[in-house]
């Protein structure tokens, strides 16, 4: 099992190259090396390239965290004020309740696993459309994370934690290893598993999916829990990573969060995600930041390129599945 | 005069029509009459511009035309009533007669031109509706007539309605006929689709009946039939019987499905019915009789109120389709196969295989090679012609496609099987196959419930028939597949059952 397998039915003589995968793996490249080189290569001292391995793992994983509803047909949009109100809430356990680090990772975990499955029932119970559920739970969410520690910051928390968000092995940082571990647990899960086949299969067709025996109401209430659990393993890796947390944490995720699975070809319509998309992705929004940081760029503009790429990669998954259609 | 001379219209695996030809005059009712799958509502289609013709042409007034769309073809004079719905509820009568053309007055709708057009329409139907509420308020009949009524509007020569009744009581239903008659005499040329003889043969002048997507009678005036007669062509009189294997069934043996006096939410009454292993049971009706909802009851997808089911003799309460499945072994193919038979962008491996996953996972995980293996051993079993296990479900025929929604069945190891129009839209040459294949299934012991408005098919394969009308089973008939018998025993219970509801 290694993280270029994606789900995509791959069709026979399809080949490598003509995977929508591939096309974004030579822009990463191609981007990376032009960064480089824009940068007197710069982007390749330790330093620089660590940092940009660093906080490429946030990304990733909330990217992923979004890529499982919508493997579903389902939004969330609770995923970035999640994440910070897990973190909020892993550095209140530490600092305030004096919790040992690995509880306090482990609660922060739970929370997120907690919080997402609620919203899968909330889902299921109503009947209402999931992104006006997590819209609702985003906005709650918003306000606890200020009752958690008003708008001061936490910091000083567990030496041990931050020295893991420094790590690298191997000259990669610990963070992202994590990140990727978990991308490949994934892209196991929807491969491999049962649960997360059910998930693309009530993506794919809730209908033949009921017909089958499989019950649509489960798959939402496992992409939305899964969904949870990403968001609190990116509390983690930030509350490791960044050093210090406020309640601000979180609130620039969201359009990332979408951004990666979209530009990495995963369907909105459900049924079809792709774990080596949503990477390359995430990869190619992190190249976007550190292009802004290196030649000071306002960071206005970052959004409005990444707005523009997003909309870009669901205006060419819709002429794509057209030709196809026409190709049948 | 709208005249279509030998149409041919292709879909991946079928030809739906093959050179078909009919004219519709003015001032005539013309009636266009065949079995489900025959190819009407594919003529119809074509006729309104929603498909373009792959052959023949289609000329009106002399003149050839070839329609960009249904709205072009409206523009043209031709309109249509489609079998479903297409109203928008929340809007007024007039705004729906008159939306695809609405007219405005420097940008803003002109309400008044707007009203007087959807009066005009109204008034050639001679009925009395308020154009100005809004369509939700309206009952069924009601809707239908202003359907009717947008169909007309644009200075409408040429009016197509499909199964324009099939949700009318016999009273609206006439009153219906009374309106294309008016027509008729305003010297519109009108076809009409429909399943009911009795209407057909009372309203319409002239008759073209297509079976397999040929005609096998055309433009031939009404008088010269009788409907047997009309039966007959619809059904072909060539059918000879199935060449099957030959199967007995024990009487004796506990029933493997047995419904008593069941009743649904939906509306079924007091439905009783019995399948035994190595039987199969045939559900013959007419579209709206109520079967595959009944289906979906048992399998626990409609709720039953009163009555017991027995699996293998002992008392079922099933709630879920996984339960059906993975509990009491019942697989249900249904009609839908595009929409809720097969995952279309998915592999045909996973397709077999998504109701046995649970047991191919080892440690929890499923090899895609014993996905693969699976489906290839039900590939070869059932004849399912594929390039690959990998191959999307959608890329296939739809006789392939539905031995594919057949095979996760038979995975399943499931000894009940309801199968539901197993052979609409799908070739002769591969039906033929396609009852092979369910009587090898009986043969083996599986008990088989066919759901069926294919007479030659549910005579040919079916050991008993129970005929469903409204909701009710009619009656139920031991087949001795002597088919001319067969058919008009059945039709005649189906008749009088719609007798006995209209009076």
């Amino acid at each position: 099992m290694t993280l270029t397998a994606t789900q995509r039915s791959t069709l026979p003589g399809r080949h490598l190259w003509q995977a929508p995968e591939f096309t974004l793996a030579v822009i990463a490249v191609a981007g990376f090396a032009a960064l480089a080189v824009a940068t007197g290569g710069n982007l390749l001292s330790a330093g620089t390239l660590g940092a940009f391995f660093r906080f490429l793992a946030v990304p990733i994983v909330i990217g992923l965290s979004q890529m499982v509803v919508l493997a579903v047909g389902q939004m969330n949009l609770s995923v970035g004020a999640l994440t910070g109100f897990c973190a909020m809430a892993a550095a209140w356990l530490m600092l305030e309740a004096g919790l040992p680090a690995p509880l306090a990772v482990l609660a922060a975990l739970l929370l997120g696993l907690l919080v997402g499955v609620t919203n899968g029932f909330l889902v299921v119970l109503t009947r209402i459309n999931g992104f006006i559920v997590t819209l609702a739970t985003m906005t709650i969410i918003q306000g606890l994370r200020y009752g958690v520690n008003g708008p001061d910051t936490f910091q000083g928390y567990s030496p041990g934690l931050r020295a893991f968000g420094r790590a690298s092995i191997l000259g990669l940082p610990a963070v992202f290893l994590v990140a990727l571990a978990v991308a490949a647990l994934v892209a196991l899960f929807f491969s491999r598993t049962v649960p997360g086949r059910h998930l693309l299969a009530s993506g794919g067709s809730p209908f033949a999916a009921r017909l089958s025996g499989i019950s649509n109401d489960r798959s939402l209430i496992v992409a939305h829990g899964l969904s949870g659990l990403l968001a609190g393993v990116a509390a983690v890796l930030t509350v490791a990573a960044s050093g210090s947390v406020n309640a601000t944490i979180g609130d620039d995720l969201l359009l990332p969060s979408f951004a990666a699975p979209i530009i990495g070809g995963v369907a909105l319509t459900g049924g079809m995600v792709s774990v080596t998309g949503t990477l390359l992705a995430a990869f190619l929004v992190r190249l976007v930041d550190v292009m802004q940081a290196q030649f000071g760029i306002n960071p206005r503009w970052v959004d409005l390129i990444i707005g523009a790429v997003v909309l870009g990669a669901v205006l060419l998954g819709t002429v794509r599945s057209k030709l196809q259609e026409r190709s049948d | 005069m709208l005249v279509a001379e030998n149409l041919v219209k292709t879909f991946p695996g079928v030809r739906a029509l093959d050179g078909v030809s009919l004219s519709l005059r003015p001032g005539s009712v013309h009636a266009l009459l065949g079995e489900n799958g025959a190819g009407k509502s594919t003529l119809v289609k074509l006729l309104t511009g929603v498909y373009r013709p792959d052959g023949g042409r289609i000329t009106l007034d002399g003149e050839e035309r070839h329609f960009a769309g249904p709205l072009d073809a409206q523009r043209a004079g031709i309109g249509v009533v489609h079998q479903e719905r297409n109203l928008i509820p929340a809007f007024s009568v007039a705004e729906n007669i008159v939306l695809h053309h609405l007219p405005s007055r420097g940008g803003r709708l002109d309400k008044r031109r707007m009203r007087a057009e959807a009066v005009r329409c109204l008034e050639l139907l001679e009925v009395d509706l308020d154009p100005d509420i809004p369509v939700s308020r309206l009952s069924v009949a009601q809707a239908q007539l202003v359907e009717i009524a947008k169909a007309l509007s644009l200075d409408t020569k040429v009016l197509l309605l499909d199964e324009p009744t099939a949700s009318l009581t016999g009273d609206e239903a006439d009153r219906l006929y009374t309106v294309v008659r008016r027509l008729r005499d305003a010297g519109h040329a009108v076809a009409l689709v429909s399943h009911k003889l009795e209407e057909v043969f009372a309203v319409a002048d002239t008759v073209t009946v297509l079976r397999d997507g040929r005609s096998v009678a055309q433009d031939a005036p009404l008088t010269g039939y009788t409907q047997a007669q009309v039966v007959d062509l619809m059904v072909g009189r060539a059918f000879a019987s199935i060449a099957l294997p030959d199967r007995t069934v024990d009487g004796e043996v506990t029933p493997a499905l047995q419904l008593s006096d069941v009743s649904t939410a939906l509306g079924h009454r007091g439905i009783s019915l019995t399948v035994r292993p190595g039987e199969i049971l045939g559900l013959y009706g007419l579209v709206g009789a109520g079967r595959s909802e009944l289906a979906k009851a048992v399998l626990g997808l409609e709720r039953i109120t009163s009555g017991t089911v027995r699996i293998h003799g002992r008392p079922a309460r099933i709630r879920t389709v996984g339960e059906a499945l993975h509990r009491y072994r019942i697989g249900y193919v249904t009609e839908d196969r595009k929409g809720e038979g097969l995952f279309l962008d998915q592999p045909v491996s996973r397709n077999i295989a998504v109701t046995v996953w649970r047991r191919l996972a080892r440690a929890g995980l499923v090899r895609d090679r014993s996905e693969r293996e699976l489906a290839g051993t039900y590939a070869d079993r059932l004849g399912i012609r594929i390039s690959s296990p990998r191959q999307p479900a959608g890329q296939l025929s739809g006789g392939n496609q539905q031995k594919v929604s057949l095979a996760k069945w038979l995975a399943a190891e499931c000894d009940i099987l309801i199968v539901d129009e197993p052979t609409v839209g799908i070739d002769v040459r591969t039906k033929a196959a396609f009852h092979e294949l369910i009587a090898g299934l009986a043969a083996d012991g599986l008990a088989l419930l066919l759901i069926s408005s294919d007479l030659p098919e549910t005579v040919g394969l079916a050991d008993r028939i129970a005929v469903m009308n409204g909701l009710r089973i009619v009656g139920e008939l031991a087949n001795d597949h002597d088919y001319p018998r067969m058919s008009q025993q059945i039709i005649r219970l189906i008749h009088a059952a719609e007798t006995v509801s209209a009076a």
